[in-house]
């Protein structure tokens, strides 16, 4: 049972930094679809700067991590230019958009990894070999019984995701960007008529999307995977995109839907070994999130809101 | 000259194709309500925007308190004390009130000295004071979506008041409204005028300049024809000056020549979506030859009436009868080639594809027989044929003739459209629904003059209107309908204005 929190909770957060990072983006009116291939760059960026700081400061230095944190948040945030300037400048169709910069992140990653490899080590591996970030243990909340698991095994990471979520919560309701932002996402004439650049706002917004994609593709990287290769494109972003959409655009309850998807994923997995099963039955439980996503999408998400001018390029003399 | 708060000077402002505003000259002097007459298109919004920093003119100057002015965005317009109530609201529906009113000019505060945050609580308060002291009571935090356009136009207001304006400019303001929401609108404006802002209404309905300009610019196809007093020019001749000939208000009506019964119906009930009787128990017959209006105030049941007819509405209970069949069971499609022709209120949601070209729209009642479709196939010609002959016919106005994307051509030669595509199919029965709405003078009197025609044609007609003007205008006969019942079914020329206005209000037999 433990284990089942533990697990969940570490699958859930970087899955939850992605899909509050595709709202701010849709929120303000540009439709992500993007989130998939900005989480794999911006993992990318920081097991570059995690493979090329390694040898200077020390593998094992638990700071690398927080290095390559940042340099993935800046490296997804440089990615979703692309997004930006199609949606934005080009006002090209917001979806193609999406689905083009998920297929390009694919192919740039596994090219410049082995570049990168082939130049450091002269071996052309596509894979940048990571540490596992550490884990501790708080005591006391950990012996709680049933939900102790939660503060068991933590990745700082998850501190970490949890503060910076409640930070963008604040953001978007509580202050003037945030009202800005969210008013570009349901009628960007009011906003232009209020005197404020709605482009300006929507390419903020792009950029803050980028950066959280990038800071959960990272944590992937640093946790699940346990080391950069394309293997970071297991639909982590589009699962984010679902649980965005599950949680109605709204970070309380696409928090909720992270969980959900986190606990169903571990808790697959550990009924699967309770049960003894071959390994080759453990696919068939690790598709359990999925499986859920699309129940939940079917009965759930008829009553759903999205913004209403998501999808659209600002036009200033439409009325 | 040095009493004008704003000055406009030889505005000239061209798009492609066509010049908006030729050389137009106006001053206006504060604290007067300056109103801006034309038919649509005659360039009243085009110059507003001007002043409005929208559009920058190609040739002209601005003056605002006897200082030149160049306006870049609405933004520099807003920093000189302009606001403008667009035709189009500008809100968010999602926001409350509040949140609407304060976007753009956010009362941001320091939480703990670093953290930003809105005190939405004083914004509240502030604009619960403002609309007190103006007249115009609004719950700040009602949602927009969850509030009727009248409160949205306040809330537009606010805005303004809120921003600190001095001089407002009101685009087309009663076209959204009901004839009580506009003469409280009228109050308004005329409370902000005592409150010395300087009002500018845009507008092509005489009867609400007379009731509260002084002065009226009066533009034709982007040319400044006159400027008056407004105390001193009498309806018919502003009205004249406006189309650029006599306008006619009454339309000639032959005596009526009725034959048989077209539409009969009995005792028919429409229920909406909350099960609730939106009309109960209604009964009537349209002959051949007669003009058969529903007056009555908005939202008392008149659209569903007509749905139902139409097969867009279930009937719950009841019949229709057209030419002596029962028509309750056919679906649209049966219905409107057993001899229906329907103009519906809506024009963009039920009347129109607006993204389609108009050729495409012209032909809905036809593309899927022949000519227009063999086997299933659209052929080309046909469409483009029929488009033209209807365009030159209606005379609708299209910047690309039938290639012309519906949306962006002007609601009066939208309508024109559709009214010409649906008296085309020469229906035994026509529905009018507020076919005159949002129209100008020309236009209403060309939509009049057509509604008479197939009148004489023998059409049996099925007017439905607000408008009680246009009600004792044409009808023959008049029901009133009150919350979903008709009261009173009589002869038009047995009932008086006054009389009609009654049951409107649900006075019953006296």
């Amino acid at each position: 049972m433990n284990k089942v929190f533990t697990d969940g909770l570490s699958f859930a957060l970087p899955l939850l930094i992605i899909a509050v990072g595709a709202l701010y983006s849709e929120k303000s009116g540009v439709t992500n679809l993007a989130a998939e291939g900005f989480q794999g760059v911006g993992a990318f960026f920081g097991a570059l700067a995690a493979t090329l700081l390694g040898p200077v400061i020390g593998n094992g230095n638990q700071a690398i991590i927080y290095i390559a944190i940042l340099c993935a948040a800046l490296g997804g945030a440089l990615f979703s230019l692309i997004h930006g300037l199609l949606c934005i400048r080009f006002r090209a169709n917001q979806v193609i958009s999406g689905v083009v910069i998920n297929i390009l992140a694919v192919a740039l990653t596994a090219f410049f990894t082995s570049a990168a490899n082939s130049a450091i080590s002269g071996n052309a591996s596509n894979k940048f070999v990571l540490d596992v970030s550490t884990r501790f243990t708080i005591p006391l909340l950990s012996s709680i019984p049933w939900i102790g698991g939660i503060f068991t095994d933590m990745y700082p990471f998850e501190i970490m995701i949890a503060v910076l979520v409640v930070f963008l919560w604040y953001l978007l309701n509580r202050t003037r960007f945030g009202m800005r932002l969210r008013a570009c996402g349901e009628n960007p004439q009011a906003v232009d008529a209020a005197g404020a650049n709605v482009n300006r706002i929507r390419w903020i917004a792009v950029m803050i999307s980028g950066a959280l994609c990038g800071i959960g593709g990272i944590c992937f990287a640093y946790s699940m995977i346990g080391n950069f290769s394309p293997s970071i494109y297991q639909g982590f972003g589009y699962l984010a995109i679902a649980a965005m959409i599950f949680g109605n655009w709204k970070i309380g309850p696409t928090t909720l839907a992270c969980l959900i998807f986190g606990l169903a994923k571990s808790g697959g997995l550990q009924l699967c070994i309770a049960a003894k099963l071959p390994s080759n039955y453990m696919d068939l439980f690790l598709m359990l999130p999925y499986i859920l996503t699309l129940l939940l999408l079917v009965f759930f998400s008829k009553k759903n809101h999205p913004p209403k001018a998501a999808g659209e390029p600002f036009d200033k003399s439409k009325r | 000259m040095g009493d004008y708060i704003v000055e406009m000077r030889h505005i000239t402002k061209r798009f492609p194709g066509i010049i908006a505003n030729d050389d137009v000259s106006i001053g206006i002097r504060k604290g007067e309500v300056y109103a801006l007459l034309g038919e649509n298109g005659a360039g009243k919004s085009t110059l507003m925007s001007i002043l409005f920093g929208t559009y920058e003119p190609d040739a002209g100057e601005i003056l605002v308190r006897g200082q030149e002015v160049h306006f870049h965005s609405s933004t520099d317009a807003a920093a000189c004390g302009i606001g403008m109530v667009h035709q189009h609201f500008k809100l968010v529906e999602p926001f409350t009130i509040a949140e609407n009113i304060v976007l753009g000019v956010e009362p941001e505060e320091k939480r703990l000295g670093v953290l930003p945050w809105m005190n939405m609580k004083k914004a509240n308060r502030q604009i619960s004071e403002l609309s007190k002291e103006y007249g115009l009571e609004v719950n700040p935090t009602d949602r927009i979506g969850d509030v009727p356009v009248s409160v949205r136009q306040r809330v537009e207001i606010l805005k303004m008041l809120y921003r600190g304006a001095e001089i407002m400019i009101f685009d087309e303001p009663t076209a959204v409204l009901t004839p009580q929401e506009i003469d409280f609108l009228l109050q308004i404006i005329d409370n902000l005028r005592r409150n010395g802002k300087t009002i500018l209404l845009i507008t092509h309905k005489i009867a609400e300049i007379k009731r509260i300009a002084d002065r009226c610019a009066i533009l034709r196809q982007g040319k400044l024809i006159d400027i008056r007093d407004v105390a001193d020019a009498s309806t018919q001749e502003l009205a004249d000056l406006m189309v650029g000939r006599q306008v006619r208000f009454t339309q000639e009506k032959t005596a009526p020549n009725f034959g048989e019964p077209v539409l009969e119906v009995q005792h028919l009930t429409v229920k909406n979506e909350h099960k609730f009787d939106v009309v109960k128990d209604v009964s009537f017959t349209i002959r051949s030859g007669e003009i058969f209006a529903i007056a009555g105030v908005s939202g008392n049941g008149q659209g569903e009436i007509a749905d139902a007819i139409a097969g867009l509405a279930k009937i719950a209970d009841g019949n229709v009868i057209l030419n002596g069949k029962e028509i309750n069971d056919l679906n649209v499609r049966e219905r409107c080639l057993s001899g229906i022709s329907y103009i519906p209120e809506d024009r963009q949601e039920t009347g129109t594809i607006p993204d389609m070209t108009l050729q495409e729209n012209l032909s809905l009642r036809e593309y899927f027989r022949e000519p227009f479709s063999r086997k299933g196939i659209l052929k080309q010609d046909p469409f483009r044929d029929y488009a033209e002959k209807l365009i030159g016919k209606y005379d609708i106005r299209c910047a690309q003739g039938p290639d012309t994307i519906l949306r962006s051509m002007s609601g009066g030669n939208q309508q024109k459209a559709i009214v010409g595509r649906e008296i085309e199919e020469k229906s035994r029965l026509i529905i009018f629904v507020q076919p005159t709405r949002g129209l100008d003078i020309g236009a209403i009197e060309n939509v009049h003059r057509q509604i008479l025609e197939e009148r004489e044609r023998g059409a049996a007609i099925l007017l439905i209107s607000l408008e009680l003007d246009e009600i004792m205008n044409l009808a023959d006969t008049i029901g009133v309908l009150y919350r979903g019942e008709i009261l009173k079914i009589d002869s038009a020329d047995r009932m008086t204005t006054q009389e009609v206005g009654r049951y409107m209000m649900g006075v019953k037999e006296a």
